[in-house]
């Protein structure tokens, strides 16, 4: 029976990798693979965790089962070595965490820039945002700039709107600036591996550059009240023609005077 | 589908109500709640007697309850279902197969679950279907039916099922704020300023229909793609296109269900609500009243129950028509200082006088905000100052330089606002006054949220600030 726990303790080590190894080609972590250029960086940061908790994890279980093979193995007249107050051990797990936490909080900074940091932004989108999101118990409100304009936070003649649904151009870095009416949102593209809290009060700026033209789903991904649940956008990825074409339809749409429509009904 | 709603329509007599079971659901409740109103009514009124039926079981015999739908043919909702012709028919002892046709340019679906027999022998019974082949029109039925079905026989394979899709639907997206029954009294709802619509009264607020006419189907459908910005009406843009269909029928279901129960009562509600009838009995005897009441349910209730449910249908039908719609006659005039301006002096002339209400600078603070109102049916004040709808609601004129508008900023919609007036609510149609006019005001209503005195923008948009403010 004392073997049995170091054998179960020696399992799990087994497990952790075999899952590791086997994870990541079938696709276990992530909806899909990422779809944007900062979604591979965050994905490697992903998997440079991941490597050094499993082998932290197959390291400390080894140990532990070792120590109680050993236990299990020998004589019951040996008498227990109790390592309660050793400095060097002390020394030992404080100083060797602690590299590997500095360690990863100094591999992360750039990703972390890149990400948050505005003059790390690219160039072509720094001052250039193509929509405001705006959060709003429970629906995602969009306005962009009339065509050829740039967008101001406030609102300006001529600006456009819709609702749950933003085209943006792909292949291309994009930016958008995030808002609240409200309560805390949370902007997450989960394809993209984008995840931005919305702040009441605060404009926000995010920016990602979507790899391939498509459909993306946008989540709230703060609970933000009981309607939280509702809170499902989609984002268009589109050539930049095909966004300029779909913000000059939007446009006409909404200076729509029901005019043409008699016009129509009249010749049928 | 459209076939098969004709076809049922003229079988009507035959056919009358089609019952859509919705089995195994639990999400929902059992009944439909009765209005306020109708529970006013002495317990005779509402309940009948063997003689004649009362409010209640006139209504749940044309509509059900959400765990059984019932189709009135007679009103305009497209319940859905494939209309088909039997072809042939062969039963033994155990197992009864049968072969459909579809009518003309109908689809058979995809899946099928019931059929109903709408001519022939056994003209109204429902059977489900055990298999069910697309492809060939096979089907093989859960029993075999008592009536021998015929070649030629009309049915309609898997009726009601847009209704009874449109009801899970609702049940789980919208019930929660608008109520199963549609009174807008959902768990969610105690929340909210504006309330959720009481479907109940058949009025709804944006639409692109004249004043004395209904919501149409794309008004609705309007409403739920893009939601109502500065309310808590979300948007369902999301939805399918089937779904929003689904769903938009189901509120026009409840819509009707609602306004033909209000009809209902406004016949027996002057003589037979608990106050009506207490002030008779000075005057009268209980039983006589009762009496007078039972020959009335009796003889002539039943009939006007069959009109009301002929205007109900005449009113929602012609408010998909061309005729119903709101055309401005002449194009929008171009915007500019100058049209503003117009637009301007019309907002605070004596005779339109939105200012009344909006207050003179479109800040929804006009002189009606603050004076005290009587209910128009129990003429007592309302307990706050300020305008009310007929839901009863305490109603705020818009504030206008928000530059948010609930029924949609295109130009088409202010211009229908103005036109229809906001229905339900206090905002009055100015139908009659001249279409170039209308526009002049909505180039002031849009530009409202910028300046508050016309001709300072223009310079404005052109040149857009580098700092964004
Ligand atoms: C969060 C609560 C909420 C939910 C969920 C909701 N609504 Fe509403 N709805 C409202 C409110 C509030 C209004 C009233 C807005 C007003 O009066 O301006 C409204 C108004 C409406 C109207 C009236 C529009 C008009 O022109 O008068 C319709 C129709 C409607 N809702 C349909 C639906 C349907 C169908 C669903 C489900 C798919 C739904 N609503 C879900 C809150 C909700
Ligand atoms: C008797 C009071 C009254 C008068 C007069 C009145 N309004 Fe209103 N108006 C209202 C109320 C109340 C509402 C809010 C309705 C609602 O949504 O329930 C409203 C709403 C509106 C809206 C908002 C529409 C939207 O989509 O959100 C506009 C625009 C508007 N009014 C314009 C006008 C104009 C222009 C005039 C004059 C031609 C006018 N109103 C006259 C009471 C009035
Ligand atoms: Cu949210």
């Amino acid at each position: 029976m004392k073997k049995f726990w170091a054998l179960f303790f020696w399992f799990w080590p087994l497990v952790a990798i075999l899952v590791c190894a086997v994870a990541p080609s079938r696709g276990w972590w992530f909806p899909s693979a990422p779809l944007s250029t900062l979604g591979h960086q965050i994905d490697g940061l992903f998997y440079l965790i991941l490597i050094i908790v499993t082998v932290t994890f197959v390291g400390t279980q080894a140990a532990l089962g070792y120590a109680l093979w050993k236990g299990a193995t020998k004589g019951s007249t040996q008498k227990a070595w109790f390592s309660h107050g050793s400095h060097k051990l002390e020394i030992i797990w404080t100083i060797v965490p602690a590299f590997i936490l500095v360690f990863i909080s100094l591999t992360q900074l750039d990703v972390l820039a890149e990400i948050r940091v505005i003059s790390k932004f690219p160039d072509s989108v720094r001052n250039a945002p193509v929509a405001e999101v705006m959060a709003r118990q429970f629906e995602w409100r969009i306005r962009y700039p009339k065509p050829g304009q740039q967008l101001m936070n406030v609102p300006q003649p001529g600006d456009l709107y819709f609702v749950n649904e933003v085209h943006v151009p792909a292949a291309i870095p994009t930016m958008i600036n995030l808002r609240t009416q409200d309560v805390q949102h949370a902007f997450f593209v989960p394809r993209l591996r984008v995840k931005q809290d919305a702040v009441p009060g605060l404009i926000i700026p995010v920016w990602f550059e979507i790899e391939k033209a498509g459909e993306y789903e946008l989540l709230c991904a703060e609970l933000c009240g009981w309607g939280h649940y509702k809170m499902k956008a989609r984002i268009i990825a589109d050539s930049p023609k095909g966004v300029s074409e779909y913000l000059t339809r939007l446009e006409q749409e909404q200076n729509e005077d029901g005019v043409a429509e008699v016009d129509a009904s009249k010749e049928q | 589908m459209e076939t098969s709603i004709k076809i049922t329509l003229k079988n009507q007599v035959l056919l009358g109500l089609l019952a859509l079971s919705v089995s195994g659901c639990s999400d929902g409740d059992s009944s439909f709640a009765y209005s306020q109103r109708t529970q006013s009514l002495i317990k005779e009124a509402q309940n009948g007697s063997e003689g004649g039926p009362g409010v209640k079981q006139t209504l749940d015999t044309r509509f059900g309850n959400p765990q059984q739908l019932k189709a009135w043919m007679k009103l305009p909702v497209e319940w859905g279902g494939s209309a088909a012709s039997v072809e042939s028919f062969a039963a033994s002892d155990t197992e009864a197969r049968i072969k459909f046709v579809a009518q003309e340019g109908v689809t058979l679906p995809a899946v099928a679950s019931s059929v109903q027999f709408v001519t022939g022998e056994g003209a109204g019974q429902s059977i489900a279907l055990t298999a069910w082949d697309e492809k060939t029109g096979e089907a093989v039925l859960a029993g075999v039916p008592d009536k021998t079905p015929v070649s030629g026989d009309l049915c309609v394979i898997d009726g009601g099922s847009t209704l009874k899709s449109g009801r899970v639907l609702y049940m789980r997206h919208c019930s929660h704020c608008h109520g199963a029954a549609g009174d807008g009294n959902g768990p969610t709802a105690q929340y909210m300023i504006p309330k959720p619509r009481d479907y109940r009264h058949g009025v709804f607020k944006f639409t692109s229909t004249n004043d004395q006419s209904k919501v149409s189907r794309n008004d609705l459908l309007r409403v739920l793609k893009y939601g109502i910005p500065g309310t808590y009406m979300p948007s369902f843009l999301l939805m399918k296109e089937d779904e929003l269909h689904a769903i938009v029928e189901y509120v026009r279901f409840l819509s009707m269900r609602g306004e033909y129960e209000r009809r209902l009562v406004n016949e027996l509600a002057s003589d037979y609500s608990e106050t009506a009838v207490s002030d008779r009995l000075a005057s009268e005897k209980a039983s006589d009243i009762v009496e007078e009441l039972q020959s009335f349910l009796k003889d002539e209730f039943p009939a006007t129950a069959e009109t009301l449910g002929d205007d109900l249908a005449e009113i929602w039908t012609s408010a998909d028509t061309e005729d119903a719609k709101i055309l401005p006659t002449v194009a929008r005039v171009e915007d500019s200082a100058e049209s503003r301006q117009r637009g301007r002096e019309l907002y605070l002339s004596k005779t339109l006088n939105c200012a009344d209400c909006h207050g003179i600078d479109g800040a929804g603070n006009g002189p009606q905000t603050v004076a005290f109102e009587k209910n128009p049916v129990t003429n007592e004040l309302y307990p706050e100052a300020g305008l009310h709808d007929v839901w009863d609601n305490p109603n705020q004129p818009r504030n206008l330089q928000r530059g948010i508008f609930r029924g949609g900023r295109r130009p088409i919609d202010l211009f229908c606002r103005i036109h229809a007036g906001i229905k339900g609510s206090r905002m009055p149609s100015f139908k009659n006054t001249p279409h170039e006019d209308i526009w002049h005001i909505v180039n002031y209503l849009l530009s409202l949220q910028f300046e508050s005195d016309p001709g300072t923008i223009a310079a404005k948009s052109v040149a857009p600030s580098e700092t964004g403010e």
